[in-house]
């Protein structure tokens, strides 16, 4: 998935006012950089194909992932946030994926408060050895929120 | 922003420069560099925003204001130059911005939020009703402050049970967003119009006559600042705290006395900026002895930190010196009337402050505490028992 410099990609800063017509979900994936991350390598290299609505964020472990970046995703437009990280028992930092989960739980808490549907936000552990796993996390997802509609119009 | 005009605005062409305003700051006490006096004087000198990142310590608590002799309403000035100063140098956010960020997600017109998951079995209430409460952000605030202490959805439960004593059956709003509190005293004026916008949209759908907040800055913010941008409100404003106070004090609502030796800590927006001083007192001299402390009222300490910015070992310094103030009245427990105070006195007291003596002083809420001493089979003015 390239980035282009192209005045045709949608920002993420600068949230599209959504339509129907042609609507594609925007999903960013927090990815830790030693199971999550790998694992999307490994989709790569074994040329999977999943759909091209996400931007990857690599962060060093989910547990790095605070619910204020998970919060700012939502405000700045996307309309999915997915945090991947290692199985439990498996982070490279012990306990990281813990915290994550925390997180992850807490910031559920505030989206169904708010009146958002919380499974906008998927926590997934996928090892580095697990490709297929990421692209069909990544497929179901994006159909999951394409069913769902934009954020913030009539949830 | 323009800030052409400022100083003429607020009186601050007044200033003597005294130093009185310093000196009662907390902020300037908190330390860095901050002075309300000083601020005056670089906006006269330069015509410019002075590039300070302290100015984000004030807590626009007012008390410059109510000490000044000359009438300068200096943290008028303040919130004037906070959008100018936001773009030059940005606040720092504090609890990973998740309460500012919730208040953005809560001004997305199309989602409609579901707060009233604290609505517990027991409290009545009535969708016909004339009366609003204003829930605000609490229920928020008990997800992410749930750390530190787990009781404060009984402040908005307690209100209900309170409004259910006096004989109201209060509506709750189903499509209630965040006030915009924080937003307006940071400087967002253009997230705090949309909010206030869908806010008085909502309630005027609703069709109540008095809307009733028991969080003192949701009081003040629709109070005193939706009339700024949506003009004259077709409902009644009102506070919680002062309704207690009025009925305790004609006898229409009655506490169980329970003796103990309580002080009572004045939230600012509740005291200085909306002038609520001896209601809260009513409520509390009926249920206990109220020892005062040396700071209170009109010169009531601020808890050190607002719109959650800012915050640092400093301010803890600040809260644990209030903490001490009210232990040192030989008071066995503060109350307080905000979330807020409420929250970061209980933050003061968990944080491992170090080479300070740390005085242990729980601090209740008001409501909670008169919803605890609430007389059993009660009969409202009305003549109907609200409890069968």
């Amino acid at each position: 998935m390239g980035h282009t410099e192209s005045g045709d990609e949608p920002k993420m800063d600068q949230p599209q006012p959504p339509s129907a017509e042609g609507w594609q979900p925007h999903i960013v994936a927090f990815c830790c950089n030693w199971c999550a991350y790998a694992g999307a390598d490994l989709a790569g290299m074994n040329r999977r194909q999943y759909a091209p609505n996400m931007r990857i964020i690599r962060v060093m472990c989910s547990g790095r992932v605070a619910s204020g970046m998970i919060l700012q995703a939502f405000v700045s437009g996307a309309d999915g946030v997915m945090v991947l990280g290692c199985h439990p028992g498996d982070c490279h930092y012990r306990v990281g994926n813990k915290f994550a989960e925390q997180r992850v739980r807490q910031v559920h808490e505030l989206l169904s408060l708010a009146g958002i549907d919380p499974s906008r936000l998927l926590l997934q552990w996928i090892s580095a050895a697990e490709g297929e796993l990421f692209g069909r996390t990544v497929d179901s997802f994006v159909n999951q929120i394409k069913a769902l509609g934009p954020m913030g119009v009539d949830e | 922003m323009n800030i052409d005009g400022i100083l003429e605005r607020h009186a601050a062409t007044k200033c003597v420069e005294c130093g009185r305003c310093t000196y009662a700051c907390p902020a300037a006490q908190i330390g860095g560099d901050f002075s309300p006096r000083r601020i005056i004087e670089d906006i006269e000198n330069t015509g410019k925003v002075p590039a300070n990142k302290d100015i984000w310590l004030c807590m626009t608590c007012m008390q410059c204001t109510e000490i000044c002799q000359f009438g300068v309403r200096f943290h008028e000035v303040i919130r004037d130059i906070r959008p100018e100063l936001s773009r030059v140098l940005p606040a720092e956010e504090n609890h990973g911005g998740v309460p500012e960020l919730m208040e953005r997600l809560s001004s997305m017109r199309g989602i409609r939020p579901n707060k009233q998951t604290w609505v517990s079995e027991g409290l009545e209430t009535d969708l016909s009703s004339d009366s609003l409460l204003f829930v605000g952000c609490t229920p928020y605030y008990d997800v992410i402050f749930r750390y530190l202490r787990q009781d404060l959805l009984e402040i908005p439960r307690s209100s209900v049970r309170l409004l259910n004593a006096m004989g109201v059956r209060p509506k709750i709003l189903a499509d209630e967003r965040c006030c915009g509190h924080d937003a307006y005293w940071l400087g967002d004026m253009e997230l705090f119009e949309k909010l206030a916008r869908l806010n008085v949209e909502a309630i005027e759908k609703a069709g109540v006559s008095q809307v009733i907040a028991f969080c003192p800055e949701c009081y003040t913010t629709l109070k005193y600042h939706y009339p700024e941008v949506v003009g004259k409100l077709d409902f009644e404003v009102r506070s919680l705290t002062q309704m207690l106070g009025v009925a305790v004090e004609q006898g229409k609502l009655q506490l169980d006395p329970m003796g103990d030796d309580i002080t009572y800590h004045d939230p600012c927006r509740l005291g200085r900026h909306a002038g609520i001083y001896s209601e809260p007192r009513e409520v509390l001299s009926a249920v206990s002895n109220l020892k005062e402390m040396p700071r209170s009222a009109r010169m009531g300490a601020c808890c050190g930190n607002s719109s959650w910015v800012n915050c640092g070992p400093k301010t803890r310094l600040w809260q644990l010196e209030r903490l001490k103030e009210a232990a040192e009245t030989g008071a066995s427990g503060m109350i307080t009337a905000c979330p807020k105070c409420l929250i970061h006195f209980t933050c003061a007291q968990n944080e491992s402050v170090q080479l300070i003596e740390r005085p242990k002083m729980p601090v209740t809420d008001l409501h909670v505490l008169a919803a605890s001493r609430l007389k059993k089979g009660l009969v409202n003015p009305a003549g109907e028992s609200l409890h069968s």
